[in-house]
């Protein structure tokens, strides 16, 4: 049916612009390199591929007169979804123009900020493009020549967002979300083990903190009940887990 | 018509410019030369070792040698770095200072930079909660757990968005290596606690509200743009301009005359209420006092100005004028002030009776001033409205401040009240406990009687669960106090 396909098309772009953020929050730092600006700009032809079939298909759905109330209603939230997911790519991509310029890469004098990342982020591109390795081709004046296309493709985005705008009639503000409060701790309980990423971030904090996390998740029968007021049940099995 | 097209950019809040960002970047690009820049070390964590460590007297020693200032001066351009976000603290990273120690800093990536055009966004803000909900298990810090709640309720139609989006950047993320994610991690933490400062701190990014017009933009071109050019110009050739060796000789003036009235800069006798919490001041400097205080009859002599507005000071200059029997500028002077803030309807029958008392040939307080404002006046009160009566009310003000006020200054009322004035003395209370603590050590008063009124019981496990239950219970204090 036109949903499932619209949803999991969705659910690509939304995994595409995920990782086209952290890409761009790579841009300028010790882990930005030739092969991260070809990413990029892999990563968003591929977003751009996608944002043009969800929009063919969103829009003919949406101007199909004869569907029912609620599949307008569950249309037009999907709308928004797309909308959202196109407003953040369109702001990354403006803002990895901006660091992109002011960080070139093949100058003598190169001063990429020591942010500490110093690892490669392929493995998010390998992610975003949904294959299992990259292989760079690029040339080497990549960083400029791509700053060109880029520009071609921010006012090709702008463009295509304001064309929605104007042909889609959809109130934003009107829908209503499916998911309630601390619903994303729901969905991320099967992405288990990740105390263990809690547990050395505690040591980047100061040591009141150390010890309150520490104390909290020693002490989570205490906290169960506040718990359960957030999310359901699941989530406080898995307490007892990491205990 | 969307909310889009009537703001065509949402991106760009076209805020005021920070100019100093552009002088801070290029000082942060600076530092990271290789050579002449400061020099890094490596963090080790559990297993984990992250390079680009500096500390905060490397900083410093940097920025004294830069800009070849004093150490002092460094350390304040430092904490600026760090209080706009361009370093970061990693030991206490609330506390958004530069400390000239070993405390250990990062620099930010530039995507976290600040800008002006750039503003941190709801929606960006709602996604990375929804992650460290995620990280966190949901155990978010109060003031976060407040903003996930209001963000919840106001961007609830992109909810399913942000929770979409915040899953799929946190699995993305777990993609990088350990190092990358933990510093990842701590970057995002500072751009917001810098964006979305916890309570009670203040963000050195506060700018006021946010402009419709966009200050980078030029304007057209146009006809109109130069006539309106031309007529401001125009205007300001016109205006008279003051000497700068004049204003600031009425500067250092004005400066000199009330340096000793100004509480910030001398005390306040006998002490401030602010401070010491008593309000002998206040009592001494009431309205309908006796015997004011020195202080209050030394401003007097300032100027007429300072004279009337204080209506203990009007009220002896009263005394003086009715010795002189010259009471009746003030009372016209008054009675002008009544018309111009009185209500409009009494507005009619205030006239008349200032006319009847004050202006009119044979009036029992006829005041003297000049034919020629007499006429106007006399003309204006046939119809009356607020300012009927300004220029006769100005001339008899000049009068009084040419004229009556010096002899008001030499005559026996005002040295006699000079004389009788009070002067308190300075209190001198001794520094008490600050109210903190004392709310601190109430707290912990209270944590105690209630442990020692928890049940003990025989199970050896409730009992260890209760011993525990005070240290947690202080210990989460200690974090909120943060």
């Amino acid at each position: 049916m036109g949903k499932e396909e619209c949803k999991t098309m969705l659910d690509a772009l939304n995994k595409v612009t995920a990782c086209y953020r952290h890409l761009v929050i790579a841009l300028g730092s010790t882990s930005d390199s030739q092969n991260l600006r070809e990413e990029l700009k892999r990563t968003r032809k591929k977003a751009q591929e996608l944002a043009v079939a969800n929009r063919t298909k969103l829009t003919s759905l949406l101007k199909d007169k004869s569907i029912s109330k609620d599949d307008r209603a569950e249309y037009e939230r999907l709308w928004v979804l797309f909308s959202s997911s196109m407003e953040l790519l369109e702001v990354d991509m403006k803002r990895s123009l901006e660091i992109g310029q002011d960080f070139p890469l093949k100058v003598p004098t190169r001063h990429l900020i020591q942010t500490g990342m110093t690892g490669g982020t392929t493995a998010v591109a390998a992610r975003a493009m949904s294959v299992q390795n990259m292989k760079y081709e690029a040339d080497s004046n990549i960083d400029t020549a791509d700053l060109r296309d880029l520009q071609s493709e921010i006012s090709q985005v702008s463009h295509m967002m304001e064309e929605m705008e104007l042909k889609v009639q959809v109130a934003p503000w009107a829908v209503e979300a499916k998911q309630e409060a601390g619903a994303e701790l729901k969905s991320n309980m099967s992405v288990g083990n990740s105390s263990v990423g809690v547990i050395s971030i505690c040591e980047e904090e100061p040591k009141e903190e150390e010890g309150g996390e520490v104390l909290v998740i020693f002490g989570a029968k205490d906290r169960l009940p506040v718990l359960t007021a957030l999310c359901a049940p699941p989530a406080g099995k898995d307490m007892e887990v990491v205990q | 018509m969307t909310i889009r097209t009537a703001r065509p950019d949402r991106v760009e809040h076209f805020r005021p410019h920070m100019h100093c960002l552009k002088k801070l970047e290029a000082l942060v690009v600076e530092m990271q030369d290789p050579k002449t820049g400061v020099k890094g070390s490596e963090q080790k964590l559990n297993v984990t070792t992250i390079p680009h460590v500096i500390t905060g007297k490397d900083i410093v020693a940097w920025i004294t040698n830069k800009m070849k200032t004093t150490a002092e001066e460094a350390n304040v351009v430092g904490t600026m770095l760090v209080a706009y976000g361009y370093i970061y603290p990693l030991q206490n990273h609330k506390k958004l200072v530069m400390c000239n120690d070993s405390s250990l800093y990062r620099f930010q990536t530039p995507y976290f930079w600040p800008s002006q055009k750039w503003v941190a966004d709801d929606s960006d803000y709602a996604i990375y909660l929804a992650k460290r909900n995620i990280r966190k298990k949901g155990l978010l810090e109060p003031y976060e757990q407040v903003h996930y709640n209001h963000l919840h309720k106001w961007l609830n139609h992109k909810w399913d968005f942000i929770v979409m989006q915040a899953t799929e950047q946190y699995r993305a993320g777990r993609e990088r290596k350990k190092p990358d994610r933990v510093v990842f991690d701590c970057q995002e933490r500072a751009y917001w606690i810098l964006n979305r400062p916890p309570r009670r701190t203040h963000s050195a990014l506060d700018c006021g509200p946010d402009r419709l017009i966009d200050p980078n933009a030029s304007e057209k071109e146009s006809f109109d743009l130069y006539r309106r050019m031309n007529i401001f110009y125009q205007q300001a050739i016109m205006r008279s301009k003051v000497k700068s060796s004049v204003s600031l000789g009425a500067l250092v003036k004005y400066v000199t005359t009330y340096k000793t009235h100004d509480p910030f800069l001398a005390p306040c006798l006998p002490s401030n209420p602010w401070q010491t919490d008593s309000d002998a001041y206040w009592t001494l400097n009431m309205r309908s006092v006796d015997l004011p205080t020195k202080m209050r009859v030394e401003r007097w002599s300032f100027s007429l100005f300072e004279l009337l507005t204080d209506l203990r000071g009007r009220d002896d200059f009263k005394i003086f004028l009715k010795k002189e029997f010259s009471g009746e500028n003030l009372a016209f002077w008054e009675a002008a002030e009544e018309l111009k803030w009185g209500t409009a309807s009494s507005m009619k029958s205030k006239a008349e009776t200032i006319f009847k008392t004050f202006l009119a040939p044979n009036a029992p307080r006829w005041i003297n001033i000049d034919g020629r404002t007499m006429g106007l006046t006399v003309k204006g009160l046939e119809h009356p409205h607020r300012y009927v009566l300004d220029a006769a009310q100005t001339h008899v003000l000049l009068l009084m401040k040419k004229d009556t006020f010096f002899r008001y200054l030499k005559s026996p009322v005002y040295k006699d009240i000079q004389k009788k004035a009070l002067n308190p003395e300075p209190h001198s209370f001794s520094p008490g406990i600050h109210p903190i603590i004392l709310w601190k050590q109430e707290e912990e008063e209270k944590a105690k009687a209630a442990a020692a009124s928890a049940p003990v019981d025989v199970k050896t496990r409730r009992s260890a669960a209760a011993e525990n239950r005070p240290r947690h219970f202080i210990i989460k204090l200690k974090m909120r106090k943060i």
